[in-house]
């Protein structure tokens, strides 16, 4: 038996790989691009750009010698992350996704204006960026973010069960739609319990829905905190004896975004009220126990309404913004201006991005490949945010959900949750 | 002299870890609390405006309430049953290696998991658990509804989870005592009843302290349990301290009463371990002479 180990390591040896290593490593890097642009923002935004032979930015990051490194969040984890780097003396971030119920002054102001870059190396056919979308991510004048993409919310119906159930047509009214989502309260042939409807009580996309389907709203772009308290009144009314009929699921309380997903995709509620491009992954084979037969419509306004007001859906838009303290700027405009080209436009749009030009719905290819596209356009044109930006709106936001739940699971009169709503947040505007 | 100035080099760097990482941080949070302070906005001296905020603010209240129920209900619970599982297993059980596997485990699975896990055997629709429970004739729990259910649920999967920390720190004290002890009560004529009382717990006091004292500190920070199975709600009725720190902080920005709320959090849970920590210090002094 030999003494001699059979793994034979020297301090030569392992000095030499060692140096020989981080040579390697060190030629390594010549071969990557000459510059890194480091992008801060949500998954989604990073999937609908593609990849591999997909890659929307493939010839961008060629003609610019760049690489993209990305670093994805939740909504709210990532806006705080983008705020505190803002916040720095210097960060590392180039490029920020800001969504559009955020900027007030003092946020608006830890970012790059935007309307010098614009002049001098124009987005092609910025006039085609839907205005709305575009004024929404201009803060005091100054243009902080280009729009990026947008998530207007639509009513999805699972086509069939509600076959099932002998419903011919989806609904037309808001009262039709309870009357469905009462019906649709069921144990279907295969043995699912099925809830009417879905909806998460942590956003209040929700109830100001069931608010403007009466003309009724939140928090008006002018301020105005319940307009119509009657409006108010009956949209949550409504969902209160959705949920006392168990047309809404017990645990309404805890369900989330993610829950309305699956709960379509599986059979166990027939409606939900989701951004129109949901309609791909709810459609998708691979994870929907009913592809194609998941369909989508606009949120029916009253019938009290209809064909006089429109429904204003709420419609949440996110742009692209530049932190005042980043480095190369010129390189993150290029970026931005590359995502808002009509192709990379067009591009995410296919890939499930909500379009911001107006032009990509005009596309045929886009029309045909996206079957929601026309209802989302219709949509689109009526649409607004569910509140605008100011200081307190996270808090104000909070105040609002907690008074809803409370109204509807019954632990408040619904009249009495709507003068809370208005007596609680009032402090918390700015002031006239 | 000599030799203190010749220690300073080699203490330093603990000294250096202990000054960055605890004592700045708490010196900064403490002058963040006397400031009004958020994103974009230089931060402004406003004294204890922001303590005097969050005491009074009736949602700090209801989470400090919350709390102390879970803390309260939790650790004496989760105390029991690790005091009687450390005695059966310390009286000779069978299987003994595998159990304590299976009793450490929950120790092993990360909080995230955790809940998820728990979220699905209790969900009030499909759950196994739920459909079990039903099934039998039983009373389930409605948590996603009923705050009070909620409440339990959560003290449930913290005790769940945490079990492990305080049955070992107990069956390895347990282990500890001389079995000699047990026979001379037995020759004195003690019954099992009388040896637990005259020499089990007497001996296990100061293990019992600890665990008490830790996991006071621990479950009063409690805040993945709550934030993953319920966020709070429904309506904020489940919120506890750290929810509502993390509310302050990272939702609504207002760094101000955040920073205010973690020291009443650090005040608050001294107070109500302060009866251990005085215990635990006779303890120590007690065993010095």
């Amino acid at each position: 038996m030999s003494a001699k180990s059979p793994v034979n390591i020297t301090r030569r040896h392992l000095l030499g790989t060692a140096l020989g290593g981080a040579a390697f490593l060190a030629a390594g890097r010549s071969f990557a691009a000459g510059k890194t642009l480091n992008v801060l923002s949500h998954k989604v935004h990073q999937t609908v750009l593609g990849t591999g032979d997909g890659d929307l930015l493939k010839d961008w990051r060629s003609a610019n010698d760049a690489d993209i490194t990305w670093s994805t969040f939740d909504s709210n984890p990532l806006q705080d992350r983008l705020f505190r780097e803002a916040s720095l003396n210097a960060t590392e971030f180039n490029v920020g996704f800001m969504v559009d119920n955020r900027p007030t002054s003092q946020i608006a102001a830890m970012f790059e204006p935007l309307d010098d870059y614009l002049k001098k190396e124009p987005i092609e056919a910025f006039d085609d960026i839907a205005p709305g979308l575009v004024q929404g991510m201009t803060v005091d004048g100054k243009l902080i973010g280009i729009p990026v993409r947008h998530a207007t919310q639509g009513l999805f119906y699972n086509e069939a069960l509600l076959e099932e159930q002998g419903i011919t047509a989806p609904p037309k009214t808001l009262e039709e739609l309870v009357e469905q989502a009462q019906k649709l309260t069921f144990t279907s042939k295969n043995g699912t319990r099925v809830t009417g409807m879905v909806l998460a009580s942590d956003l209040a996309v929700f109830p100001v829905m069931f608010a403007r389907a009466f003309g009724g709203d939140f928090l008006t772009k002018k301020f105005e905190l319940v307009p119509d308290p009657a409006a108010m009144e009956k949209g949550l009314t409504v969902l209160r004896n959705m949920f006392e009929s168990g047309a809404l699921p017990r645990s309404y309380a805890t369900t989330k975004n993610d829950d309305q997903v699956t709960w379509l995709q599986q059979g166990r509620a027939a409606f939900t009220v989701l951004p129109f491009a949901r309609f791909a992954q709810l459609n998708n084979p691979e994870q929907s126990k009913f592809p194609g037969k998941i369909k989508a419509i606009e949120f029916p306004v009253s019938a009290a309404l209809q064909g006089k007001t429109p429904m204003a859906s709420v419609v949440e838009a996110w742009g692209m913004v530049i932190p005042a303290n980043s480095r190369d700027k010129d390189l993150s405009w290029k970026f931005i201006r590359e995502v808002s080209s009509k192709r990379v436009t067009l591009g995410m749009a296919n890939n499930g991005n909500g379009p911001v030009r107006v032009s990509t719905y005009k596309d045929k290819s886009f029309a045909d490949k996206n079957p929601v596209a026309a209802v989302e356009a219709a949509a689109l044109a009526n649409a607004r945010g569910a509140f605008p930006p100011f200081p307190e709106a996270a808090r104000a936001q909070s105040i609002f959900l907690e008074e809803v739940q409370l109204a509807v699971l019954g632990r408040k009169p619904v009249n009495e949750a709507v003068a809370s709503i208005s007596s609680r947040i009032k402090p918390l505007l700015p002031p006239a | 002299m000599k030799t203190i100035a010749q220690a300073v080099p080699f203490l330093a760097p603990v000294q250096i870890l202990i000054l960055s990482v605890i004592v700045i941080p708490s010196l900064y949070v403490v002058w963040l609390s006397l400031n009004a302070s958020t994103f974009g906005q230089s931060p402004t001296f406003v004294g204890l405006d922001n303590y005097v905020r969050t005491l009074t603010d009736p949602a700090f209240l209801h989470a400090l309430w919350n709390t102390v129920l879970i803390v309260v209900f939790a650790v004496h619970l989760e105390l029991a049953l690790g005091l009687a599982m450390a005695l059966l297993f310390a009286s000779g059980l069978p299987f003994r290696r595998i159990l304590l596997v299976a009793v450490l485990a929950p120790y092993a699975v990360s909080e995230v998991i955790a809940v998820a896990m728990w979220r699905f055997l209790f969900d009030p629709d499909v759950g196994p658990v739920t459909i079990a429970l039903a099934s039998l004739g039983l009373p389930t729990l409605d948590w996603s509804f009923e705050p009070s259910h909620a409440l339990v649920m959560i003290g449930l999967l913290t005790i769940w989870l945490h079990l492990p920390f305080t049955f070992i720190i107990l069956y390895a004290a347990r282990l500890a005592i001389p079995k000699d002890l047990y026979e001379a009560a037995r020759i004195d004529g003690a019954t099992a009843f009388d040896a637990f009382r005259r020499v089990t717990m007497p001996l296990l006091g100061p293990a019992i302290v600890v665990a008490l004292l830790f996991r006071y500190i621990f479950a009063f920070r409690i805040f993945s349990e709550v934030w993953l199975m319920t966020q709070g709600g429904p309506a904020r009725s489940t919120e506890v301290v750290a929810v509502y720190l993390y509310q302050e902080a990272f939702r609504f920005n207002a760094f101000g009463t955040a920073a205010a709320t973690a020291w009443i959090m650090v005040v608050a849970s001294l107070l109500l371990a302060a009866g251990y920590v005085f215990l635990l210090r006779k303890q120590v002094v007690g065993n010095a002479h």
